[in-house]
């Protein structure tokens, strides 16, 4: 077992009794005296110009408060990314999608305020509108932005090597075209807020938030107040996936109403708007062309992408970089051609899903690495390995892997899934395959550019002594990070994780990015890490002052004070502790120094005993343009083995087992490892399976709920295996890195791999539906 | 998504019901399970004033067999059904379709008479219910009418009910000895889905002799309301079962659906699984009936 006393272990999630009672507050449990409740009104229209918009009878409606569109909220330009800010909170002149914003009405109750939606009313001259890539790049297209012309969201060109003249120099040559579907991102909690001002008119948030900070950031930008008057603070948090990475319409718009009634304002997103909000997986078309020896090793990869982006930028233009630089390793890849498009459509804006931008890129190129490896009549899992990188591999677009575990990975699920005595001895209909992947441990670079920290963080012991309590502002939302950061707390300082008390999520307690792009667990980490250590240096230095031993003699563990070089008389100490507590009945009895007395020896003799710690990257990756994205710390990488059996009449895929590998670093809680690894397949086999949102030819979405949106169910689930791998990551504190993505990355391949070990067929287009499937089987029982 | 305003009334006897009914003829709808009506009423698709609710009515919750029938009270939940023995026994179709019905939360919920009250074409119910050709007993003001299944449905939400009318029990007459039926339905997962094609199939076959006495196919899912399959049951019957009388059976089945193309499915797949669901609920009728006799 580990030297470790805290980390590394199964601990039980430090919000688990809270939710497991149902007392877990979140936003939705809310409320405030006097608060109003608001309500959207969204385009019915995928593109229109808008004539006139008129309030007056919503604003006659008994209950309604302040009706709001932009000619209140202003058309200060926002968004994710500096460089594509495109949106406004309401639209002014034109919509671009069925569910674009054009007003907001604050109300007694929701009921009225959704009755006085339904009363503006808004004269449309409707425009044509454009649901596809290939309608939008139509020469002569309807045009969403004149400041982007042609539709463009963005584009990427990038070279490394040449990769044109390595395919003439290989011995195979393969292109397919691989299409995936846009996805929701079906978090349980919908997006919502509360907006309060106070009298003095600063601000507070509570939102539903995975990015805290940035959503300070934009709400102060848009309603024009200094960021020192915003407070974002985030309750439980039911999901985000990387949609609620980014301020939505509804927290700005609850903002503006709050300033103008002066009363609290609620607004929640229903199902259905959550489809419209969207920010979700793009869909991509992927058309490769990789290169290789006939000894398998790989010379190049030629390859174009083409994003529906929906109507706005979001993350899109970190997507559509993504979609080519993930493709980086983590094979040995010598010459590496990327174009990449993202589009704008008439339709609800794609952003940042688990696996930013690579999932369906890695989808499509595991596949074809298997049926390259099967026309050198080489087993899948040795062509991988005989081009996989290694700890201290630079990738050819200048990413650094600074642990790689994918050897032990691809080792662990061969051998856990008996893969050598099923590939290709299974009967027919029943199948297995194998993919890899890898992912950033937190993007390099904040989304806005910037010298800023990207997290910050605060250990206070609490004045009595014994409690230690974790301040930071970033956000659990499900995933566990509280209950980690108080094991780093807690490994630290040398105590149990039941003398930590975990706060975060609030923009009072300092800087945090968020949740997204898998940083929280090495950066947000790495800032605790050094609080802790900060706060119990002062500890050592207090008690090395009242002992007389040197700090460097002493140590904590286990919340009793070690001194390396034999006993230590520290009975002077224990009796002002006593004296100081007469009357308890808790006076510490041990025939040791404990934390609690040592830690409030501290205070007396200091004050509050405060650390801070922080973090941010070393200056990363290469100087070309968009070199930054795919840049982090470290990547963490896995592998899986999927077995499958296809009914070969129906087309129905049921998976029977997943066996999935994943090298985290070092696992801070591993239960909760394990479970980022089970939900990041489910959610890559939902995807690979069932998952589509399907528009009508109005540009609506026709499946907006959870009944015919298809995700998996508990039933569809297969047994998982979930095995750790553990590289001891240089940069990561305790040498931790990601699992909360990169999970994702080789569930679909390692489905579209089995399916064709099942069938023979090999399917370029998801998701695989028994539909899809079945019409597979019989155009190939017709060529026969 | 806010349930819109309504009166809610809560008879607890089937009269007390067929007087309300009678009463706000045209403006009350029965509550059952609400699994359909109350999201129907959150979409706006359905704005009744008032909802006459059947949750506490004892009578309408029986389900027993006497003399060869088996009564279900149009009240039973689906999860009741599914996990019944009697019904395991005496008409196991129905109680696959019980169980292939929603989730746990639904079937708790739902009823048998509110799965058929709604009238919808992929219902997990009726198709079971068709084959082993089961009696609607309605009651209204004016009394009880018993009416074959098969002449309930008139469309996508439409039934030969009347304004006034309930549903107030489900009778089947239980299957002989040599008599077995099967039921299956395709959706995209496992659960929670909306079936792209449901069918059933029953047989009754004529003692050792093994010859097919009566046949009934009813598909699901492919036309405006469950279809039996006259083609495919003429192939069936008075001929031995086989394989290959299966398959010409399937071939007549896919012939008598009128599937359309929708979100969930084209209609050529569909039509495709009607034959492969009819082969397969047929096959599992045989092995039923011969474990019956």
């Amino acid at each position: 077992m580990s030297d470790y006393q805290v980390i590394n272990s199964r601990l039980p999630r430090l919000d688990a009794p809270a939710k497991a009672t149902g007392r877990a507050v979140f936003i939705d449990d809310m409320s405030f005296p006097g608060m109003l409740h608001a309500a959207l009104l969204q385009s019915p229209l995928p593109h229109a110009h808008i004539v006139r918009i008129d309030t007056s009878k919503a604003e006659r409606l008994p209950g309604v408060k302040a009706v709001i569109t932009a000619k209140d909220a202003g058309l200060v330009r926002y968004g994710v990314s500096p460089a594509r800010y495109d949106e406004t909170v309401f639209c002014h002149d034109r919509v671009r999608y069925v569910g674009d914003e054009i007003a907001a009405v604050a109300a007694v109750d929701a009921e009225t305020a959704e009755e006085a939606v339904g009363l503006i009313q808004v004269d449309y001259e409707e425009l044509p509108a454009v649901l596809t890539i290939e309608a939008a790049m139509a020469e002569g297209a309807p045009q969403l932005h004149v400041e982007f012309p042609r539709n463009l969201s963005a584009e990427v060109h990038q070279e490394f090597g040449n990769a044109a003249d390595a395919l003439k120099a290989s011995d195979l040559v393969k292109t397919t075209t691989f299409k995936n579907k846009r996805q929701d991102g079906a978090f349980l909690e919908p997006p919502g807020c509360i907006a309060v001002f106070d009298l003095d008119g600063r601000l507070t948030l509570h939102s539903s938030t995975q990015a805290p900070h940035y959503v300070q950031r934009t709400v102060a930008m848009v309603l024009g107040l200094p960021v020192g008057k915003v407070r974002v603070v985030k309750p439980y948090v039911g999901g985000g996936f990387g949609i609620k990475a980014a301020a939505n319409t509804g927290e700005l718009a609850a903002c503006l109403l709050a300033r103008k009634t002066g009363k609290p304002v609620k607004f929640n997103y229903s199902r259905e708007q959550v489809f419209m909000l969207c920010r979700a997986r793009h869909q991509f078309v992927h058309r490769m062309t990789t290169g290789v020896k006939k000894d398998g090793t790989l010379l190049a990869l030629q390859h174009e992408c083409y994003l529906d982006g929906g109507a706005y930028s979001s993350f899109g233009i970190a997507t559509v970089y993504y979609a080519g630089s993930l493709l980086g390793g983590p094979y040995k890849l010598p010459n590496m051609k990327y174009d990449g498009w993202r589009v704008y459509t008439n339709k609800p804006t794609c952003g940042a899903q688990r696996g930013h931008g690579g999932v369906a890129a890695r989808a499509a190129w595991e596949q074809q690495l298997d049926m390259i490896a099967e026309e050198l009549g080489m087993d899948p899992i040795d062509l991988r390995l005989k081009n996989m990188m290694q700890a201290g591999d630079v990738t050819c677009n200048d990413l650094n892997m600074s642990s790689l575990g994918m050897r032990e990975c691809i080792e662990a699920v061969r051998n856990s899934s008996d893969w050598a005595s099923k590939k290709g001895r299974l009967p027919k209909g029943k199948g297995i395959g194998m993919a890899c992947g890898f992912f950033v441990s937190g993007a390099g670079y904040p989304i806005y550019r910037s010298d800023t920290y990207h997290c910050t963080a605060t250990v206070k012991l609490a004045e009595d002594g014994g409690t230690v309590q974790v301040y930071s502002a970033s956000a659990e939302i499900g995933q566990g990070s509280d209950t980690a950061f108080g094991m780093i707390a807690a490994e630290t300082l040398g105590v149990p994780l039941d003398s930590v008390r975990v706060m975060s999520g609030d923009t009072d307690f300092g800087v945090d990015l968020g949740a997204y792009s898998s940083r929280q667990t090495l950066m947000t980490g790495h800032a605790v890490k050094e609080a802790a250590e900060a706060a119990k240096r002062q500890v050592l230095d207090a008690l090395a002052e009242e002992l007389k031993v040197p700090a460097a003699d002493m140590d904590i563990r286990e919340g009793r004070i070690v001194f390396k070089n034999g006993p230590v008389d520290f009975s002077g100490i224990r009796n002002r502790y006593i004296k100081e507590h007469r009357g308890w009945s808790d006076s510490p009895q041990e025939d040791f120094l404990t934390f609690r007395e040592a830690s409030r020896i501290a205070y007396l003799a200091k004050g509050t005993i405060v650390g801070t710690g922080k973090y941010k990257p070393p200056l990363l990756g290469g100087k070309f343009k968009g070199a930054a994205v795919g840049t982090s710390p470290a990547y963490g990488c896995s592998a899986q083995v999927v077995e499958v059996d296809v009914d070969l009449e129906t087309g129905r895929i049921v998976i029977e087992k997943m066996t999935d590998a994943h090298d985290c670093g070092r696992a801070i809680n591993r239960t909760s490892v394990e479970a980022q690894m089970e939900g990041s397949l489910a959610m890559g086999m939902g995807e690979a399976l069932f998952e589509e949102v399907k528009f009508d030819d109005r540009g609506r979405v026709i499946n907006c709920d959870l009944a015919e949106y298809k995700l998996v169910t508990a039933l569809d689930m297969p047994p998982v295996e979930a095995i750790i791998v553990e590289s001891d990551e240089p940069n990561g504190p305790f040498g931790a890195k990601e699992v909360g993505e990169g999970a994702i990355m080789p569930t679909i391949p390692a489905i579209l791999n089995a399916v064709y070990d099942a069938t023979g067929l090999r399917i370029h287009e998801l998701p695989l539906t028994s539909e899809r499937v079945q019409a597979a089987l019989k155009a190939a029982r017709a060529k026969k | 998504m806010i349930l819109p305003k309504f009166e809610f009334h809560e008879p607890t006897s089937i009269s007390d019901a067929c007087e309300l009914m009678a009463r706000h003829r045209g403006e009350a709808r029965l509550l059952a399970g609400g699994t359909d009506l109350l999201v129907n009423m959150k979409k706006k698709v359905l704005n009744p004033k008032r909802l006459v609710s059947l949750g506490r009515i004892p009578e309408l919750t029986q389900v027993e067999r006497s003399n060869g029938t088996l009564w279900i009270g149009a009240g039973a939940t689906v999860s009741a059904i599914a996990a019944s023995a009697m019904v395991a026994r005496d008409a196991s179709a129905l109680g696959l379709g019980a169980r292939a019905l929603g989730t746990p939360l639904i079937r708790n919920l739902a009823t048998i008479g509110g799965n058929i009250g709604s009238a919808r074409p992929a219902a997990d119910l009726p198709p079971a219910l068709i084959v082993y050709g089961a009696v609607l007993v309605l009651r209204s003001v004016a009394g009880e009418r018993r009416l074959p299944i098969g002449e309930f449905f008139k469309g996508p939400g439409l039934t030969a009910a009347h304004e006034d009318e309930l549903i107030a029990a489900v009778v089947i007459q239980v299957p002989a000895g040599y008599a077995g039926a099967g039921y299956l339905n395709l959706g995209v997962r496992k659960a929670q889905d909306c079936n792209i094609v449901n069918v059933a199939s029953y047989l009754e076959l004529d003692g050792r002799a093994e010859v097919i006495r009566a046949a009934r196919v009813a598909l699901g899912s492919v036309g405006p309301t469950p279809l039996r399959s006259p083609s495919a049951e003429a192939v069936l019957i008075g001929q031995k079962p086989t394989e290959a009388l299966f398959d010409l059976a399937a071939d007549a089945a896919q012939r008598d659906c009128m599937p359309i193309l929708d979100f969930r499915g084209s209609a050529e797949y569909r039509r495709d699984m009607v034959g492969v669901l009819a082969r397969r609920t047929l096959t599992m009728a045989l092995a039923e009936a011969r474990s019956r006799n």
